[in-house]
């Protein structure tokens, strides 16, 4: 028996490894491969230039550097802000609440928050841009939080936020939070569920409180949901594009104050004709999502707790 | 003459599939994938005896049609293609109108195998510069030389109006067919300045004491599309260009040193710089977009707005019932040496790729095109006006227009944005920060001297020049 197996499993293998293979990495060896070049696009001519894509990437202060700056920022601000937040709504809808009957519940209503947070899930990215884009018009043209602002008496940008350099990325920031915080209070709700009450219970009755009660017993027991939630974001972080090319003027603007890396590579590939030079940023933005993913599961193992 | 459609080589030979991987065996297999081997021996199309099929098409060849379906649509090519078939019954044609020009049609050149006719516009355009310097695109002499489809005795050349083809030319040779003639312009609404008795300005200096008196009412004098600050690009040039002359901006576009620190170009800038620091510009106008602008245009809110030619047939149903388009040249600058100087000329470039299947037919088709009744059919369809000569509209603002591109020695197009696209990146948000009060006219000048001199210095960028 054992001697037929390696065929049977290997038959069963071949169309998906080779779908994939086919698909997803040969795609990616291909960019490699043309990252090399100096390929246009819209030719089926190209020379071979060695790195020099490669080298010329990070001397490109007019793109480049700005977008691997601003993807950074994301980087590190959207999983932060969005985790925080997530794990701090989750926390008040679970165990918010007062006690009743010696059980700890969520703030009143904490169904209908549920519902009301996880809404910016259900809609597209275009539709959220759309929307977004109108909220932060000038005051002028109908935007509603400048409007608001000024309603108040508080300064705000006379030309709308999104084409004020100071203010765009943060602008684009607050919008990928809002519309990711509903789904990741879900998510870690649900994991929240899963720790017994009488942890808690316990730990009222030894006199701790809820900020104790947080860092004690629930981040520790959700730390393998807030660690794939870091690996989600960091993926969503490392591709901002839809909402950049929606939002922001001329799709990274104004004057590069938004450019993010999923962008300057759309830009060079389509509006220059240099896909050899849009392959070198998309082989090493691969590069620093497949070290991302690695690194943020090393060095976030912990000991797991059996309960 | 040649057969178009014979023995091509086909694209997957062995020298392609062995020849252009260099980078070994692993890329062999890659090599077909999207970056195959090169076809250098593409066809090329001579002008033949017979005034009828001057190209000798192959009657039975299909024909593939790319538009772009932007303002103008595509209900004009059906027209033309029936034309077409009218001459060739039996020949197929396949016709895809998208507005994904690049997404959908770079695959196809990277493959070898293009369409036959492109109309290659809109935002999502190929890079001309790239396909020219490719080497992808036919050039368009045979067509020129041929007889015109209407007379026999007249070339397609000389049913053209003045200056057209230039837009298309790339070092002396006609690589794209501009097909539609637009101006640049400012408009404004004639019923409002006739209402309220104001005269529109002819130099910058009337229309900056007109300003007071239209801020008076309520309105403010400027608004333009400030997110996409390309809007700015032949307003700020030819108001430089009016000043020094035409050879200003033809310095700029050849990326002479020094170009754009010229007393006139620097002048310009300062003018513009001016409106802001003034107060002239509609709040908020930096954040806009061109919807935005047009529409605070159409709601009277501001007095002036730079555009293209095409603005009133696309506001046209959008624009209140009373609202009269009209067009002024740039006001020009104190001083100014050419007042007539308009950018204007051919734009919406139909391509024929070099590796055509159907080469004979697609400038058979462009040929059609160019003939009085595709001119008309285009004119009738989308009220714009072709490159065709002898084509009448019948609507106020064209008229307008008309008038103010009468002098061909004033018709000019700045063309250094086509053909660099990264002086392109640099000069729209460099022109934003001028009139947003984001930069001064000196860091202005400063930063396009800068990227015109980088431009310069850079061995891998092909140079182009105007015909002198």
């Amino acid at each position: 028996m054992k001697h037929g197996r390696y065929p049977f499993v290997l038959s069963f293998l071949a169309l998906p490894v080779g779908l994939y293979t086919w698909l997803v990495v040969l795609p990616f060896a291909q960019a490699f491969q043309i990252s090399l070049t100096d390929w246009s696009g819209s030719s089926n001519s190209f020379n071979y230039i060695g790195f020099d894509n490669y080298v010329n990437l990070f001397k490109d202060e007019r793109l480049v550097l700005p977008a691997l700056r601003h993807t950074g920022i994301i980087l590190v601000v959207l999983p932060v802000v969005t985790i925080a937040l997530g794990l701090f709504f989750a926390f008040m809808l679970n165990l918010g609440g007062r006690m009743r009957q010696g059980r700890i519940e969520g703030v009143r209503g904490a169904r209908f928050h549920k519902v009301v947070y996880f809404f910016p899930q259900v809609l597209s990215v275009a539709i959220v841009g759309i929307l977004w884009k109108q909220v932060y018009a000038p005051e002028n043209f109908g935007g509603l939080i400048t409007g608001a602002l000024t309603a108040v008496g508080l300064p705000a940008p006379v030309n709308g936020f999104l084409s004020d350099k100071r203010f765009v990325l943060a602008a684009v920031i607050a919008v990928l939070v809002w519309s990711a915080v509903g789904f990741y209070m879900v998510f870690f709700s649900s994991a929240m569920a899963s720790i017994p009450r009488d942890l808690y219970e316990a730990a009222i009755i030894d006199g701790s409180g809820r900020i104790q009660m947080f860092f004690k017993i629930t981040l520790p027991l959700l730390w393998d949901s807030v660690q794939t939630a870091w690996i989600y974001l960091s993926i969503i972080a490392l591709d901002v594009f839809v909402l950049i090319y929606m939002m922001t003027p001329e799709r990274g603007g104004p004057d590069a104050a938004s450019e993010v890396v999923g962008g300057v590579i759309w830009k060079y590939a389509f509006n220059h004709g240099e896909q050899a030079f849009a392959s070198a940023l998309g082989v090493v933005l691969f590069f620093a999502a497949l070290t991302l993913a690695v690194v943020s599961l090393r060095f976030g193992r912990r000991e797991r707790i059996e309960f | 003459m040649t057969n178009p459609t014979a023995d091509r080589h086909p694209i997957f030979t062995r020298r392609n599939l062995f020849g252009a991987t260099a980078a070994g065996l692993a890329a062999t297999s890659l090599g077909a994938c999207a970056t195959s081997g090169g076809d250098d021996d593409a066809e090329e199309v001579t002008v033949g005896g017979d005034a009828e099929n001057p190209f000798e098409v192959d009657g039975s060849a299909p024909l593939d049609v790319v538009i772009f379906d932007g303002g103008f649509g595509n209900e004009y090519a059906l027209a033309h293609q029936e034309i077409y078939n009218r001459s060739f019954p039996d020949a197929e044609i396949e016709h895809l109108a998208t507005q994904a020009i690049a997404e959908t049609q770079q695959p196809r050149f990277a493959e070898g195998k293009p369409c036959d006719v492109l109309d290659n516009s809109g935002a999502q355009q190929i890079p001309m510069d790239s396909l020219v310097s490719d080497g992808e695109l036919a050039e368009l002499t045979p067509l020129l030389d041929a007889p015109s489809y209407d007379d026999p005795e007249v070339t397609v050349r000389d049913t053209l109006r003045d200056g057209v083809l230039s837009m298309g030319t790339f070092n002396g040779k006609v690589y794209a067919l501009n097909y539609v003639f637009s101006a640049w312009t400012v408009w404004y609404d004639a019923k409002l300045f006739r209402d309220k008795g104001w005269t529109p300005p002819e130099t910058w200096e009337e229309m900056l004491a007109l300003c007071p008196t239209i801020q008076a009412e309520g309105i403010a004098p400027w608004t333009y599309a400030g997110q996409h600050p390309v809007y700015l690009y032949d307003l700020f040039l030819i108001l430089a260009g009016r000043h020094g002359g035409v050879d200003v901006v033809k310095a700029i576009d050849h990326l002479e040193p020094d170009a754009w620190r010229h007393e006139s170009v620097v002048k310009a800038a300062e003018a513009l710089a001016g409106l802001h620091t003034a107060g002239y510009i509609l709040e908020g106008t930096p954040g806009i977009d061109h919807i935005q602008s047009q529409t605070a245009f159409n709601e009277r809110r501001a007095a002036f707005l730079p555009c293209g030619s095409w603005l009133p047939n696309e506001q046209k149903g959008i624009a209140p019932d009373d609202f009269e388009y009209a067009p002024i040249g740039v006001p020009y600058l104190e001083g100014s040496v050419q007042p007539g100087l308009i950018s204007a000329g051919g734009e919406e470039p139909f391509v024929i790729p070099k590796n055509a299947s159907n080469l004979a037919g697609a400038y058979e088709y462009l040929r059609i095109m160019l003939s009085q009744e595709g001119a008309q059919v285009f004119g009738d369809t989308v009220q714009a006006a072709t490159v065709v000569k002898g084509v009448e509209l019948d609507n106020p603002a064209a008229k307008m227009t008309d008038a103010l591109v009468s002098n061909p020695d004033d018709l000019f197009q700045p063309r250094f944005r086509f053909w660099y696209t990264k002086m392109n990146e640099e000069v729209r948000p460099a022109l934003g920060a001028l009139l947003s009060g984001d930069a001064t006219p000196e860091e202005f000048i400063d930063r396009m001297q800068t990227a015109a001199d980088e431009t310069a210095a850079d061995d891998t960028i092909e140079k182009f020049r105007h015909e002198d």
